[in-house]
């Protein structure tokens, strides 16, 4: 008897592969710059407030210094309770957070049960490693930001990836992409040495937390997309509750930026 | 034995036929039915879930051996997940699941006279399919499937297939809240379980109406509800996002079976 139901297996047995699979025989490239410029973005965080998760990110994406598209979704539903925020190549990024959402569902229709936390996470970190040929060559590393809610300890969990796949769990906050290193400070301190620690915060202090921090990123960070009510792009901002996943809509983005970004005084 | 002449084989198949219509006759029936928010699948059994979600929209319930339906369940979920992760989730029917995956695979396994054959039938549902708010599809032992709209349901034999459709055949299903649902589910399967006990069945029609008529349906629940539970599951539009499957809670089951159960 084999080990069946897996879906990645599934896949490959008929002839699928991951975007980066191709190159896996060659020699990795010595470091000469092409004239190739893939597609990345990003600034995405994620943190722990007090009803669960907030996971967050701009909607830029770009190729070396030109911006490629201002509508870009990074913070991608898995399922009713898990996220995954992408930043690096959106290419493989889309594809993975894909056959990571199909995953999870094949394995509960045919195994009769939903996968566990810890598979959940495994099969991610196996994608990344999967593609760690394109990672090596500079052209398409992926590094997510994984956010669910445990509902068998009732509390919201993040965790992050390094490109080769290694998983680490944050303890309050997370974030990653070309904007992160702007912001990454500033949320240690805040979150230390703030009026509220995050895990205090309500669900609109938090929200307004989060536009900030991308607005700060993106002052730093060209490849960072901004805020922009005219013409309708606002930042993708989601809870993770034990009533599971929400888009903040919006309308709602939009009342508190004026409340947290227009207007100055502390939260 | 020489089953290449054409009259053994005739009647090796028949043999077949015999055998595996005598393994289902026991069976216990499952019934599917659209209504007003979506499509109903019920049965009644011991503990051992018998209806399963195969995809978004596409459930399956069946009768037989567990084994058999396992393996034909698995092999739906299969093809199902492949076409939706390689097309898109809108290019899953059930449709494509019956002819391409179900039905040969039955057929093939009928056929194959050397080998044991699968020893199912089994009822599909999909909700809002592009012919229709509520399909259905049964597949018999044989592989000979067929197409239904609104309602379906499968018996240990024909003669119960045949007792209860007449449950349904005058519903305006459509217009069905799924509590009318859930009962006329019910004594559908009544029909059919009393159907499949009738040791001796009436050759004329008119008679074997007329017993069935007379059988105390609401009784047979009553005193099937001492031993076995009711297992049903909705495709409900009302569910939140993609995925419209949901099992009844036990709360909706309870009020569904309040008329037959014995006051406490």
């Amino acid at each position: 008897m084999s080990a069946e139901g897996d879906f990645l297996d599934l896949l490959k047995s008929g002839g699928f592969k991951l975007p980066g699979g191709d190159l896996s025989g060659r020699t990795p490239s010595t470091g000469a710059t092409s004239a190739f410029q893939p597609t990345e973005g990003t600034t995405i965080l994620a943190l722990k407030y007090r009803d669960g998760v907030l996971i967050a990110g701009d909607r830029r994406a770009t190729a070396g210094h030109s911006v490629i598209y201002d509508r870009a979704d990074k913070v991608i539903d898995i399922d009713q309770y898990s996220v995954l925020a992408i930043s690096g190549s959106p290419a493989i990024a889309y594809e993975i957070a894909r056959v990571l959402e199909h995953s999870f569902l094949y394995h509960r229709r045919r195994q009769l049960q939903e996968m566990s936390l810890e598979a959940k996470l495994r099969r991610l970190s196996l994608l990344i490693r999967d593609n760690l040929p394109m990672a090596i060559q500079g052209i398409g590393a992926v590094i997510p930001i994984f956010a669910t809610f445990d509902n068998a300890e009732k509390r919201g969990k993040i965790f992050f990836y390094d490109a080769l796949g290694a998983q680490f769990e944050s303890a309050d906050f997370s974030t990653t992409g070309s904007g992160s290193p702007a912001i990454r400070g500033v949320m240690f301190y805040m979150n230390q040495w703030g009026e509220q620690r995050f895990a205090e915060l309500d669900r609109d202090a938090g929200i307004g937390l989060v536009l900030r921090l991308l607005h700060t990123a993106s002052e730093y960070d060209s490849a960072t997309g901004r805020f922009e009510q005219g013409a309708d792009i606002f930042p993708t901002v989601k809870t993770i509750t034990a009533d599971g996943l929400s888009e903040v809509s919006g309308e709602e983005l939009g009342e508190l930026y004026g409340r947290f970004i227009e207007r100055t005084p502390g939260l | 034995m020489m089953l290449d002449e054409p009259y053994r084989w005739a009647d090796a198949v028949s043999n077949r036929r015999e055998y595996v219509e005598d393994q289902l006759t026991g069976g216990s029936p499952v019934v599917g039915l659209g209504y007003k928010d979506g499509t109903l699948l019920l049965t009644m059994g011991r503990v051992q879930q018998k209806i399963y979600e195969i995809y978004d929209r596409i459930g399956m319930a069946s009768l037989g051996h567990p084994t058999d339906i396992e393996k034909l369940r698995q092999s739906a979920v299969d093809l199902a997940s492949v076409v939706g992760f390689n097309y898109s989730d809108a290019d899953v029917t059930l449709q494509q699941i019956v002819h391409f995956g179900l039905g040969p695979a039955v057929k093939t396994s009928f056929d194959e006279v050397y080998r044991s054959p699968f020893i199912v039938r089994i009822l599909l549902a999909e909700l809002d399919a592009q012919d229709g708010a509520a399909t259905f599809y049964t597949v018999d032992y044989d592989g000979a499937f067929q197409k239904s709209v609104g309602f379906a349901v499968l018996g240990g034999n024909a003669e119960a297939d045949k007792a209860m459709q007449g449950r349904l055949d005058d519903l305006d299903w459509e217009k069905l809240s799924l509590a009318k649902a859930m009962d006329a589910a019910l004594i559908s399967w009544a029909a059919g379980r009393w159907m499949g006990e009738q040791t001796e069945i009436p050759e004329d029609e008119a008679e074997l109406e007329k017993a069935l008529a007379e059988a105390d349906l609401p009784g047979i629940l009553k005193a099937e509800l001492e031993s076995l539970v009711v297992e049903a599951a909705v495709f409900d539009r009302g569910v939140p996002g993609k995925c419209k499957y949901r099992q009844l809670t036990d709360k909706e089951l309870a009020s569904a079976l309040k008329p037959y159960r014995a006051a406490q």
